[in-house]
């Protein structure tokens, strides 16, 4: 198997303001979000980061996605490392999360005009790539509607198949299907299984245990921002369910679960 | 290809959208029309006036003023002076027009002889008796002295700190007209988290700055454009002179303003897209927009006070473009100081840019909480 994203002891700390030490109940003024975390992830695999909230999932994505800088260590993401050439990881991933919106006032046309020239994608091949995206996920219809316009499930469709516009290698995925309604919820892990058919590789995070149970082909538990447990759903769990394993890890690492 | 995508994108939103562009282009209008109003007011054929007027001895020079008045088609009347506290106290109110105080026997003009006039540089009607008698008495004689004494401010000094007020305007309406399209731009897509999609792809920093500051400008130029053609078309009604009069300025101080104007414009836009940059949304950008506002403003009118001030004002952001804008309106051509400020205000605004990639590369201003 072809490495793809490959995590050396990424390490983030943040500083903690006083309202945040007394919601905390501490007396330190930095956090550390992710400690020393290191993993690798295959090409054409989909990856999952598993952790309650507070673990470090989304710090770590947005490490890899390059929107933050690690403290320490680094990460090579298709033969680019986030530290020394942010610019040519944003080119060869995708990176989708509630955090990143698009745009109302523009349409769904428009919008993949721009982020492809964003990327630097050449302007016939964004046009056949927009035929084909467009087609295959039903935006085709709704193509000059205005995005503020759009139903929930199409605008999430949208925002996923702008984020692929440059066709990368890689496609970061911060809590899927968080917030969705269920009918949303399927078109994105349709989705997502649909990039795994094309050979993309996939790398999200998440806390429902059913979600990585779908899709995910390994899964890394992270508690604390430490990567505590690795491997496929056979070699993590055996013969437990994949929720009684997560917190016999949970238990052995914390204590008590509250 | 990445800016002028992102340029591009500026515009196609300002452009698709009228409510923008009436928004834009109204500062314009309004100013072409309020000065407009106040120049045909100012202006407008007069009525025959009848002047009250309160005398303290006595002068043939009397007869003198009423003469002058008498041919501008107005009247007077004279009235003893008995109490001159009551007297004062009408043309305070605009009862009276004035009160003439001659000294004894002034038509014998002794070595003291003098003549007070007490006037209401306020009241119109008072000001026009005080002008004219002042003429009249200058062609009475030379051995004695005119006292002028207003009891409000001068009118005069009105219109020195209403022309001063003419750059300060100038500003303040640039600053608006940019304050609209720049803080929605810039702070509204951080808050809406539109920006944060633009950062997750390979753009330069640099290029989404320059991608906001550019368009912006070029967008917030064309208000500063309809505000300029508002002040120079209302200008010959506001000064009282017509058409073909003021057509007389020099060509270069019209395009001097307008290469200050010009140059202020990105300046201003950039100063609100580094603040906006550096705010959590629009309403912290409009807060921290505000004070820079006022801050701009203050430059401004400060050389309505201060109008002798020193060659270092061309290095002040805003107060150098209000100092040259200031000589140009006094039919001054003060070329050097104009290029120098104009190019100093580009460089102020590279300057901004620079700052607001720096912001843009920041992850604490990006995406702190």
């Amino acid at each position: 198997m072809q490495e793809i994203v490959r995590a050396e002891g990424l390490r983030k700390t943040f500083t903690l303001s006083k309202k945040q030490q007394r919601i905390e109940k501490t007396g330190e003024t930095r956090k550390i979000a992710v400690d020393g975390l290191s993993f690798s992830a295959y090409r054409g695999e989909i990856y999952g980061l598993l952790g309650p909230n507070g673990a470090g999932k989304t710090t770590t994505l947005r490490m890899l996605s390059t929107l933050i800088r690690p403290d320490a260590g680094d990460a090579v993401i298709a033969g680019h490392s986030v530290v020394k050439e942010p610019d040519k990881v944003r080119d060869k991933i995708g990176f989708m999360t509630s955090e990143l919106k698009l745009e109302k006032f523009f349409t769904p046309d428009y919008l993949f005009d721009f982020f492809g020239a964003m990327h630097g994608v050449p302007k016939e091949k964004l046009a056949a790539r927009k035929r084909e995206l467009f087609s295959r996920f039903g935006i085709d219809r709704f193509r000059g509607v205005r995005v503020g316009d759009l139903s929930t499930g199409m605008l999430q469709k949208v925002s996923l198949v702008v984020a692929i516009v440059h066709d990368p290698a890689v496609v970061i995925f911060d809590e899927p299907t968080n917030g969705l309604d269920v009918l949303t919820a399927k078109v994105v892990t349709d989705f997502l299984l649909e990039l795994k058919a094309m050979g993309k590789s996939i790398l999200l995070s998440t806390h429902i245990f059913s979600l990585v149970e779908k899709l995910c082909d390994r899964v890394g538990v992270i508690i604390d921002g430490r990567l505590i447990a690795e491997g496929t759903l056979q070699e993590l769990c055996g013969e437990m369910q994949l929720e009684d394993k997560f917190f016999e890890i949970y238990r052995a690492v914390k204590g008590e679960i509250v | 290809m990445k800016l002028i995508a992102l340029m591009k994108k500026e515009f196609h939103r300002f452009f698709h959208d009228p409510r923008l562009i009436v928004t834009m282009l109204l500062p314009g209008i309004l100013l072409y029309v309020i000065y407009s109003i106040m120049g045909t007011a100012m202006y407008a054929e007069k009525e025959p006036q009848a002047y009250k007027v309160y005398v303290g001895g006595s002068s043939a020079a009397v007869s003198v003023i009423e003469t002058a008045i008498a041919a501008t088609g107005d009247t007077v009347e004279w009235l003893p002076l008995e109490d001159e506290e009551a007297a004062r106290a009408e043309v305070e109110r605009g009862e009276a027009a004035a009160v003439l105080l001659f000294s004894e026997n002034f038509d014998e003009f002794p070595q003291d002889s003098s003549v007070r006039i007490v006037y209401n540089g306020a009241e119109e009607k008072s000001s026009n008796f005080y002008a004219i008698a002042g003429a009249a008495l200058e062609s009475y004689g030379m051995r004695f002295s005119v006292i002028p004494e207003s009891v409000k401010s001068d009118e005069e000094i009105g219109r020195t700190l209403f022309a001063g007020f003419l750059p300060f305007l100038i500003v303040t309406l640039i600053f608006s007209t940019c304050m609209g399209v720049t803080i929605e731009s810039v702070a509204g897509e951080k808050e809406r988290g539109t920006l944060s999609t633009i950062l997750a792809t390979s753009a330069p920093r640099f290029q989404i700055a320059l991608g906001k500051v550019i368009p912006l400008s070029c967008i917030a130029s064309i208000g500063a454009a309809s505000s300029f053609l508002g002040v120079a078309l209302s200008m010959p009604k506001l000064m009282g002179v017509s058409l073909g009069a003021f057509g007389g300025y020099p060509v270069w101080s019209y395009l001097l303003i307008f290469l200050l104007i010009l140059s202020l414009v990105p300046l201003i836009v950039a100063s609100i897209t580094t603040v906006s940059t550096l705010s959590r949304s629009v309403k912290e950008a409009s807060a921290y927009t505000s004070v820079i506002m006022i801050l701009f403003m203050l430059l401004s009118i400060v050389s309505a006070f201060v109008p002798t001030m020193g060659d270092w004002v061309v290095c002040i952001p805003i107060l150098n473009a209000v100092g040259a804008m200031g000589s140009l309106f006094a039919g001054q051509i003060p070329v050097w100081q104009s290029l120098v400020s104009v190019g100093l205000n580009f460089v102020y605004s590279a300057l901004l840019v620079l700052l607001m990639t720096k912001f843009l590369s920041s992850e604490r201003v990006m995406f702190g909480k």
